[in-house]
């Protein structure tokens, strides 16, 4: 039920801009979303046997699923990479979280005093798939910003926490390193604001403040949904040239939407497989924190 | 060639406003900086590089506070590309002074933090600090590179880590 | 030559009666060696008609199949059939002499699956090529005193060395030709898509019919890889050789991605050999020598090898061999002439060197000083 939400106020949010196809990126384009309304109630009606695959999965475990490139699959390389991903995953406590979300990670460092490093930050990008899942995160520590690339499934990684889980309207935040500091300023002994059970993942809709030109790259051009100033500092000339470089007919594309994602019928066979392994690993972590939440009192007192 | 490098900056100094790459993202909006032609900043340490001086030494501050970071005039190493820790030749307010990178723009390794802006800590020949405090936070792995350079070099880097006041 | 026309010449005299002269036809040179195909080159596709074939016949053919090849079966990640006959534990040749540096082992045939990092205790990345050996077997072992190939190979003193020819890959022998099935008949191997041949001491010598596994080599060692690299089709300076190019403006008119100059004048006014200019780029076989075997998998015969530079394409076929690396070469004999797989082994899925870690391990930490 709460997916249906979920993609309901995406599809709203997003309602009259125009999406850009990302390769990896499996979020629903609107097409997808309202095909998928009708589709899960059928679904549910016959057939029962098989298990069901949570359809949020994709969105929280977007690494299993192979790269789209036809010539670089291979079904036995899949497999052997997914199970060192549950094996890995059986260790560590990789949590759900998206671009937007403030993360906390904790790895082994040789070259640190403790031995180890944690590094608080927003999370502005999630790329590759595989054991090569990486994401980037980004604070602004004592007026000087810092961004640092972390491989998901790097075995130096001690403890992954999420702070504040929610995401952006954009799919990559790297407009962040355009905008002013206070956007990307995170303090690095804050607390984690746990969210209800169930709920859904809210999405931050705050419209960050960019600095004046020059910038890193050509934002005008990329139809940003999380920036408030873009029009105060571009001239008719930008506006002519982002408007030639723009590719509306790449919506219609199916094909190009088809090569860039795993088709449906994959996906699920590919989340059946680690499906159980997943959901198992949750309940445990589940009830390994109900157990920590009522440790917790009493050792204050 | 160094020499001859700074006597032409100090002339151009005069007469050009600076408001490229790391000027402008540390002092923030400029008025006059839009009328400019910029280009993005090169992210990597070679010669004529703006760079920023992060320690509190009396020199840099008082060029940074001027709006005329210093340049880079020559990368102690055999790539001609200045990386993590190594040792470059600037030209600041008319004054040759050596320093050590401590904080880059460009792509880093994975787990190894990436600057938004290129610092610098300024040294005498000796490798000891002019400053007596780094103010923006330093990469661990620095410990180990400058530990290592003391020990092939003779010069002792290490006191540029005594002043650091965070790493990440 | 002089036997014949005197054999000609006694025959002329013996029937001298007949006024007819037999006619001598030969040559008009000496006998050069030519340089034949090994006899396993053949054509191996039969042209596909079968139209004329009713249904019936059709479940014919498959049931022959089947009756002498088995059931399809999925043995090790690889679509085959379960070829029991084949497996025969006490006829398995034991080797008479110990392995020495100097014996030379069979290689596998593999298909390159893809690339994946691992990480090493110390928190180092290494990125792998994964190979998976696919569904191996001896077709034929000649040995040193019949191996005669016209085509040398560039093997030292290959007069010691004998030749086992394998094959990987089983298929539907319907679809072959007679001649190609018939390199098959002796050894009773399902016929296979690819064969390959390895040069082998005799005394690694293998018996038709024996199935090679990825047990062959052992995890730390050093493997060279042979495969044919990406084609790129006829391919510029830029691309084929990484030639910078000239700039696209500042006058620079129709020379932008071209080679420049190619030589000097006077003596030396020619193109001298070697000279890098535009061609053909990829599609030669390339071997990368002294890789180590980082980790093994004998569940689906996966092998993870060090390197993303392995050369060929994503699922694209390549040789393995012990590398010939005289440094890397191992110290410990190796599995010989190959390891049997027993099915009452239990041996571990997964094995890995003491280097690597182990993603079933808790998180790499390292000890403060």
């Amino acid at each position: 039920m709460n997916i249906n939400v979920r993609i309901l106020t995406k599809s709203v949010a997003q309602q009259y801009a125009f999406k850009r196809i990302v390769t990896f990126s499996t979020k629903p384009t609107q097409q997808a979303a309202a095909a998928a309304v009708p589709q899960q109630q059928e679904v549910t009606g016959p057939t029962v046997r098989k298990p069901i695959v949570p359809a949020h999965y994709r969105f929280v475990y977007p690494e299993f699923l192979p790269d789209p490139k036809v010539e670089w699959r291979n079904a036995v390389r899949e497999k052997l990479e997914r199970l060192d991903m549950l094996d890995r995953r059986r260790q560590i406590e990789l949590p759900e979280f998206y671009v937007g979300s403030i993360l906390a990670v904790t790895s082994s460092d040789p070259h640190a005093a403790g031995k180890t490093s944690r590094f608080v930050g927003i999370c502005i990008h999630r790329e590759r798939c595989g054991l090569r899942a990486r994401f980037i995160l980004r604070n602004v520590i004592d007026h000087q910003g810092i961004e640092v690339v972390y491989e998901l499934y790097d075995p130096t990684i001690q403890k992954v926490e999420v702070l504040r889980l929610e995401k952006r309207l954009d799919d990559s935040l790297f407009y962040l390193r355009d905008a002013l500091p206070e956007f990307s300023t995170f303090d690095e002994n804050m607390e984690a604001e746990p969210l209800e059970e169930g709920a859904p993942v809210p999405i931050n809709d705050i419209k960050v403040v960019l600095r004046p030109r020059p910038w890193l790259e050509r934002w005008e051009r990329q139809n940003l949904l999380g920036v408030a100033n873009i029009e105060q500092y571009i001239k008719d000339k930008h506006r002519k040239s982002a408007e030639k470089v723009q590719k509306p007919w790449e919506k219609y594309d199916l094909m190009k939407q088809y090569r860039a994602t795993i088709p449906e019928e994959e996906q699920k066979e590919i989340f059946a497989e680690v499906h159980t392994e997943l959901h198992t690993l949750e309940l445990q972590r589940k009830r390994n924190k109900r157990k920590r939440t009522f440790v917790k009192p009493k050792h204050l007192a | 060639m160094a020499q001859l490098l700074l006597r032409n900056l100090t002339r151009a100094g005069n007469a050009a406003l600076i408001t490229k790459g790391t000027s402008s993202s540390i002092t923030g909006a400029e008025p006059g900086s839009r009328q400019l032609h910029t280009t993005q900043a090169c992210c990597e340490i070679r010669k004529l590089a703006r760079l920023r001086v992060v320690d509190n030494s009396d020199l840099g501050k008082r060029a940074m506070a001027e709006g005329r970071p210093p340049r880079c005039i020559h990368v102690y190493n055999k790539r001609g590309v200045g990386l993590i820790g190594d040792k470059v030749l600037v030209a600041i307010k008319g004054q040759m002074k050596k320093g050590i990178l401590v904080g880059l723009k460009q792509k880093q390794r994975i787990k190894q933090p990436q600057f938004d802006s290129n610092n610098l800590v300024l040294i005498d020949d000796n490798g000891s600090p002019l400053g007596t405090r780094i103010h923006v936070p330093i990469p661990t792995v620095l410990r180990t590179i400058l530990k290592e350079k003391t020990l092939a070099k003779g010069a002792d880097y290490t006191k540029v880590l005594a002043i650091a006041s965070r790493y990440v | 030559m002089l036997r014949t026309v005197l054999s000609d010449l006694a025959r002329l005299r013996l029937n001298g009666s007949v006024c007819s002269v037999t006619q001598v036809r030969e040559k008009g040179h000496l006998n050069r060696p030519r340089l034949r195909n090994p006899y396993w080159f053949i054509r191996q596709q039969r042209s596909q008609t079968d139209d004329q074939v009713t249904g019936e016949n059709r479940s014919f053919i498959k049931e022959v199949i089947h009756d002498t090849y088995g059931t399809p079966a999925l043995i090790k990640g690889v679509q085959t059939y379960e070829q029991k006959q084949l497996i025969k534990t006490n006829e398995l040749p034991v080797p008479t002499e110990p392995w020495t540096p100097a014996v030379r082992r069979c290689g596998v045939i593999a298909r390159k699956i893809g690339q994946y990092p691992l990480w090493l205790k110390n928190g180092e990345r290494i990125r792998t090529t994964l190979l998976q050996v696919v569904d191996n077997h001896v077709i034929k072992y000649i040995p040193p005193e019949e191996y005669k190939p016209t085509q040398r190979p560039n093997v030292h003193n290959l007069n010691r060395y004998g030749c086992a020819l394998v094959g990987a890959e089983s298929t539907n022998p319907a679809q072959l030709t007679k001649e190609y099935c018939g390199i098959f008949r002796d050894s009773g191997v399902m016929p296979t898509k690819n064969l390959a041949r390895f040069i082998v001491s005799p005394q690694a010598a293998l018996a038709p019919g024996t199935p090679l596994n990825v047990g062959h080599f052992r995890v730390g060692e050093f493997v060279d890889v042979r495969g044919k690299t990406v084609y790129h089709g006829f391919q510029g300076v830029v691309k084929r050789h990484g030639f910078k190019g000239m700039p696209a403006s500042h006058g620079v008119t129709k020379t932008h991605r071209r080679p420049g100059n190619i030589g000097g004048g006077g003596e030396k006014g020619r193109v001298w050999p070697g000279t890098k200019l535009p061609g053909h780029m990829g599609n030669r076989w390339r071997i990368s020598k002294g890789l180590r075997i980082w980790r093994i998998n004998t569940k689906y015969n996966v092998m993870w090898v060090q390197g993303s530079a392995v050369p060929g394409s994503t699922n694209g076929l390549v040789y393995i061999y012990d590398t010939i690396l005289p440094l890397r070469k191992p110290q410990a004999a190796p599995p010989m002439p190959t390891l049997y797989e027993q099915p009452e082994d239990e041996a571990p899925d997964d094995i890995w060197y003491e280097q690597v870690h182990n993603f079933k391990d808790e998180s790499i930490t390292y000890k403060p000083e």
